[in-house]
């Protein structure tokens, strides 16, 4: 089955000493006519400098309105294998802990009806299953079903929620993301299967702002866990860092983005009124400092890759919110932004750009959350204070 | 409002909206809430039940999500039609 096309380009990236995606289609096309052909295209993609991929199309399992991406090649007869080569996510697991038999078990229904291929993770976060079907594909849900998976979400929709992997590896974490993603993965089912919303709605959970999942730059609403009080400093941790030869003044006081932090050589201080809680320094010291008690997160919302306006990063609304379990609070702001956005957006408007559209004022206001001083993203962007005519009555 | 009479009319809407507008589920849910004045939830679920066996299908295209009516191709490739 394999070696039906030659493929001079794309064995250009096989050298070197990084993985090649080109070398793992090439194993797959050892059993799947699907990746061989794909190979192929490919290869004609590489020379002819032309995409051969149409995308789109109206396929899906029943009563679903996401989880399948239709992928078509526009050359069915000269590659017949991949005619047919839709995506389809599954809802990964929170923080992508799996088990050696769950990775089997996937695999193996992939295998029966698919091209073998995968990409552990997309970008979203799902879990994405590269190549199968039109007629496959009812038996695909019903097989990953009947074993507890789901599939994830595409199009206007909820996209599948995603996270670091918190608590689950990371003491530094200051919420448990996995559980926050779990949870609002089962409280947005609906949103998450039946694509209502003029665009996609991403939600992602960092532990900290060191943001692993990175949030920021993705995510229509991050959730990014934080502290108030004070950093907890154990002095003795500081003096053997300094002992072992690391530089602190340069490597920790010089690089605090708000200057909070001084050294004298013996003893570490922080102003914490001054802190803006970005974790450098307790990642670098992670023996010496950890962050302050009370824990919970910090939402942000509206970034966004380039697509109908350039990307966004996102944009704090929420400095401290409490973030423990049954999470009440989280689920009720975030009916509030959809609504809101839901209500206002044109269609394939991102809440991000509805915000610079229409202004943050009328967001906060809809939204019940007061103007702060945290909101201030740069000089001239005021915390949104304006006097209107009830206030003078 | 019985539920089959209030798919009926939704049906017979989608009808009269085909090939004019790509509709989205709230479009729907909006027009016939104000045509037959049943609460927008009500109007939401039994839209629900017409894509849960078939009447009605979601589709994806230029980005976006809408609900339509399916094809014949559809509805053979689910086995509801032979």
């Amino acid at each position: 089955m394999s070696g039906k096309y030659k493929t001079p380009m794309l064995d250009e990236l096989e050298k070197g000493p990084w993985p090649s995606f080109v070398t793992e289609i090439k194993k797959a096309a050892k059993k799947s006519s699907m990746a061989d052909d794909e190979l192929g295209q490919l290869e004609k993609s590489y020379k002819t400098k032309r995409g051969y991929w149409k995308h789109g199309g109206i396929v899906g399992v029943l009563g679903y309105g996401g989880g399948v991406i239709g992928r078509y090649s526009s050359l069915p007869e000269e590659f017949p294998g991949i005619a047919h080569f839709h995506t389809v996510r599954i809802n990964q697991t929170s923080g992508f802990f799996y088990t050696a038999k769950a990775l089997k078990e996937i695999c193996d229904i992939w295998d029966k009806y698919g091209s073998g291929l995968t990409n552990m993770h997309g970008s979203t976060g799902d879990l994405v299953l590269l190549g199968t079907t039109t007629e496959n594909l009812e038996a695909i849900f019903a097989e990953y079903s009947s074993r507890g998976w789901d599939l994830g979400g595409s199009g206007s929709a909820m996209r599948t929620p995603s996270c670091c992997v918190g608590p689950g590896r990371c003491e530094w974490s200051n919420i448990d993301t996995l559980d926050i993603t779990y949870t609002l993965t089962q409280e947005f089912q609906d949103e998450l299967h039946r694509p209502a919303f003029p665009y996609k709605f991403k939600i992602k959970t960092a532990g900290c702002a060191v943001d692993c999942v990175a949030a920021i730059a993705r995510a229509d609403m991050s959730i990014i866990g934080t502290w108030k009080g004070n950093i907890q400093i154990d002095q003795a941790e500081v003096k053997k860092y300094a002992d072992k030869g690391m530089n602190i003044q340069a490597e920790i006081i010089d690089m605090c983005p708000t200057n909070c932090m001084a050294y004298d050589g013996k003893t570490l201080k922080i102003n914490d009124v001054e802190c803006n809680r970005c974790m450098h320094c307790i990642a670098k010291m992670t023996k010496a400092l950890r962050s302050g008690k009370e824990k919970g997160a910090t939402i942000l919302i509206g970034s966004k890759a380039p697509i109908v306006v350039g990307s966004l990063l996102s944009w704090v609304i929420v400095p401290f919110i409490k973030a423990d379990a049954p999470y009440t609070e989280l689920k009720e702001l975030i009916r509030k932004i959809i609504g809101w956005w839901d209500d206002t957006a044109k269609p394939r408007e991102r809440i991000g750009e509805v915000i610079e559209s229409e202004g943050m004022r009328p967001f906060l206001e809809a939204i019940g959350v007061p103007p702060m001083p945290q909101q201030v993203k740069e000089p001239r962007k005021d915390p949104f204070f304006f006097w209107s005519e009830s206030d003078f009555k | 409002m019985e539920t089959a009479e209030l798919q009926d009319k939704i049906f017979a809407y989608m009808e009269k909206m085909k090939g004019k507008k790509k509709l989205k589920e709230k479009d729907v849910i909006k027009a016939l809430a104000e045509e037959t004045s049943e609460a927008p939830d009500t109007v939401k679920k039994a839209l629900r039940g017409m894509i849960d066996v078939g009447r009605l299908m979601y589709s994806y295209g230029g980005g976006a999500s809408s609900v339509e009516i399916p094809s014949e191709e559809y509805l053979r490739e689910k086995g509801l039609i032979k």
